[in-house]
């Protein structure tokens, strides 16, 4: 029952984690209209930013986490025109073309990430490394529960701007509707570059987090792609309160597996998972999805 | 061009009959070393065409064709080591069986959906494969399975060459030469429309998807009993699709030499590479940069050069018609 329960609590945490950058990739397809598979390259982006700035600075590895959305939000603002442009061209099949972009952007991070930092792993050292904090009969290490309550300060954060502000409305018109949203006035091209920024540079804050929950190589970036996608295909495509909700039995699933079956075999219960949604319920388990 | 007929028809017939002299006699003219990395351009040149078959003519993205290629190796693999050793030739038909029955599986409920859903589904699905090979114990786990070797490279290059030269044949005749081809144009082009027209898209999309994987299987197959070895990375790696989309991008989407082309091309930078660094992460990263200019500045291939300007008119129509595509469709 303890092992039980210990994790559920894991995966839970875990979780909430995964939860930050799937909602956030749920925001940038629903306004882009891109299936991003770079998701993966900027978790790890951020696991390296958080590595580097124990290593080179001496810094506590949650000092990464503001460094990285400010970093890889210019950066995601900078490609964000590109995929839009790409998407909205003229050539005969814009889908298919922005796809394989994000797709070329995907390869080139990891292939570039390899070629300078090697297959090592790598972790991201904070002070609350190794320590742990009991709870009842179930204990856990420290850092995931503070990594999933910076998860859902940067959650909270989101869904506030998103629900609270003008701007933020102007996002959800536009996810919406896009044709409508520009109608009300909406600069949909800047909008598109301020939230792919804004899903790049969550995203990268996530990865500083889960570099310090495991470890973070070029290599794992790919299984952040693959989380990213199957909570995007359980939550249906471009649905950012559906991906709260899969994420969260993402961990867990994932946990259980992990622990009661074995590590190797939990990517195959999730695309087993994912498959089975797509084959019973193509528009995700909520019926949101676009 | 002076020496050959002005006649574009006649050309390319004159062309075609140059290449198949050449690549017929190739055997008898270069060591192995050439032999093996011929081998592997025809190999790769085909491939490519597999997943143009999709790809280009249908308009859906599969970003797991090595799921496939590799489905083919490890049936292969299988049946001819211990406890089966088949013959060769027996076990092409039971990778291609296999192969058939899993992309019915995966395309069935994902080519319904939009292009995006069916990209996520293949990418998954050859990530699981390459999981579920490394943990069986049937399929050898992480060290993979070994063939009873064959050296013989002629042998090897005759069968990639006949092998290639069936793919092209068979997109030539059913995609630029029959209604079928026609069907696959038109719901690539507005689904819609297609399916207005009374053509029933999801079979059509089925049908390609399948011969598209059965294409990359048969090719899994040679591969295998030519390297005499696979593991999980070799046949199912993400490397292997991302070398295909490359090539058909680069070659040009949708068309008949693209592939050739790009393959060709793209088989050689690899080989200079590898001859002159070795096994590198670095080539991952020209194929991302690769795949990004091309879809940047080259969205219509090399073999777009050269018709660039029928294309352009042909979008002008299509813009009209069909307005400027706000998302909706696939």
């Amino acid at each position: 029952m303890d092992l039980f329960l210990q994790t559920l609590l894991n995966g839970l945490l875990i979780g909430g984690v995964i939860a930050t950058f799937t909602v956030a990739f749920q925001l940038a397809f629903g306004v882009l209209h891109v299936i991003d598979f770079a998701v993966g390259g900027w978790v790890v982006l951020g696991g390296y930013l958080g590595y580097y700035i124990t290593a080179w600075l001496g810094l506590d590895g949650f000092l990464a986490i503001p460094l990285a959305f400010v970093l890889f939000g210019a950066l995601g603002y900078l490609i964000g025109p590109v995929l839009y442009n790409v998407r909205n061209s003229r050539t005969a099949r814009p889908e298919l073309m922005a796809l394989a972009l994000s797709f070329g952007l995907f390869t080139l991070l990891r292939g570039g990430m390899l070629t300078a930092w090697g297959f090592n792993t790598r972790n991201v050292t904070t002070a609350l490394s190794g320590e742990s904090l009991a709870i009842g009969p179930v204990t856990v290490p420290l850092i995931r529960v503070v990594a999933a309550v910076f998860a859902a300060a940067i959650a909270g954060g989101l869904f506030l701007f998103l629900y609270r502000t003008r701007y933020g409305l102007a996002i959800r018109a536009t996810a919406e509707n896009r044709h409508n949203a520009a109608l009300m006035g909406v600069n949909i091209g800047r909008l598109s570059a301020n939230v792919y920024g804004l899903y790049a540079g969550i995203t990268a804050m996530a990865g500083v987090l889960m570099g310090a929950i495991y470890s973070v190589n070029p290599e794992v970036g790919l299984r952040y792609t693959l989380f990213a996608f199957f909570v995007a295909v359980l939550a249906g495509l471009g649905s950012v309160e559906g991906a709260l909700v899969a994420a969260l039995l993402l961990g867990v699933v994932e946990a259980f597996v992990s622990t009661y079956v074995g590590a190797s075999y939990s990517l195959l219960a999730i695309f087993t998972t994912l498959f089975l949604v797509l084959l019973i319920s193509p528009r995700g388990i909520l019926r949101r999805g676009l | 061009m002076a020496l050959l007929p002005a006649n574009p028809q006649w050309r390319s017939l004159v062309l075609l009959a140059i290449i198949i002299v050449v690549l017929g006699v190739l055997p008898w003219t270069v060591n192995n070393y050439w032999l093996r990395i011929a081998t592997g351009a025809l190999m790769w040149a085909g491939l490519a065409c597999s997943w143009n078959m999709l790809g280009g003519y249908a308009g859906y993205i599969n970003f797991g064709q090595s799921a496939f290629f590799g489905l083919g190796a490890y049936v292969t693999a299988f049946l001819m080591s211990d406890p089966f050793g088949l013959a060769f030739p027996v076990t092409i038909p039971a990778g291609m069986v296999v192969t058939a029955l899993c992309a019915v599986i995966i395309g069935a409920p994902t080519l319904r959906l939009r292009g995006a859903y069916f990209a996520i589904a293949t990418w998954a699905f050859a990530e699981v494969l390459i999981q579920f090979s490394s943990a069986m114990d049937f399929t050898g786990g992480i060290g993979g399975i070994g063939l009873p070797p064959y050296l013989n490279e002629r042998f090897f290059y005759f069968a990639m060459f006949g092998a290639a030269a069936l793919t092209y044949l068979l997109t030539w005749a059913l995609f630029e030469r029959s209604r079928f081809g026609l069907k696959v144009k038109a719901l690539r082009d507005h689904e819609p429309a297609a399916e207005a027209m009374g053509i029933n898209t999801a079979l059509v999309k089925l049908q390609t998807f399948v011969l598209s994987a059965v294409t990359a299987s048969v090719f899994g197959a040679i591969f295998a009993y030519w390297v005499t070895f696979i593991n999980p990375k070799s046949v199912f790696g993400g490397d292997i699709t991302d070398q295909m989309v490359v090539m058909v991008l680069l070659g040009g989407l949708g068309t008949l030499w693209g592939p050739a082309i790009g393959g060709v091309a793209l088989f050689g930078v690899n080989r200079l590479i590898w001859m002159y660094w070795g096994d590198t992460a670095f080539y991952i990263a020209i194929l991302g940069t690769a795949i990004v200019l091309v879809v940047l500045f080259l969205p219509n291939g090399i073999a777009g050069l050269f018709e660039r300007r029928k294309q352009n008119a042909l979008d002008k129509v299509l813009d009209k018609l069909v307005g400027s595509g706000e998302g909706g469709h696939p």
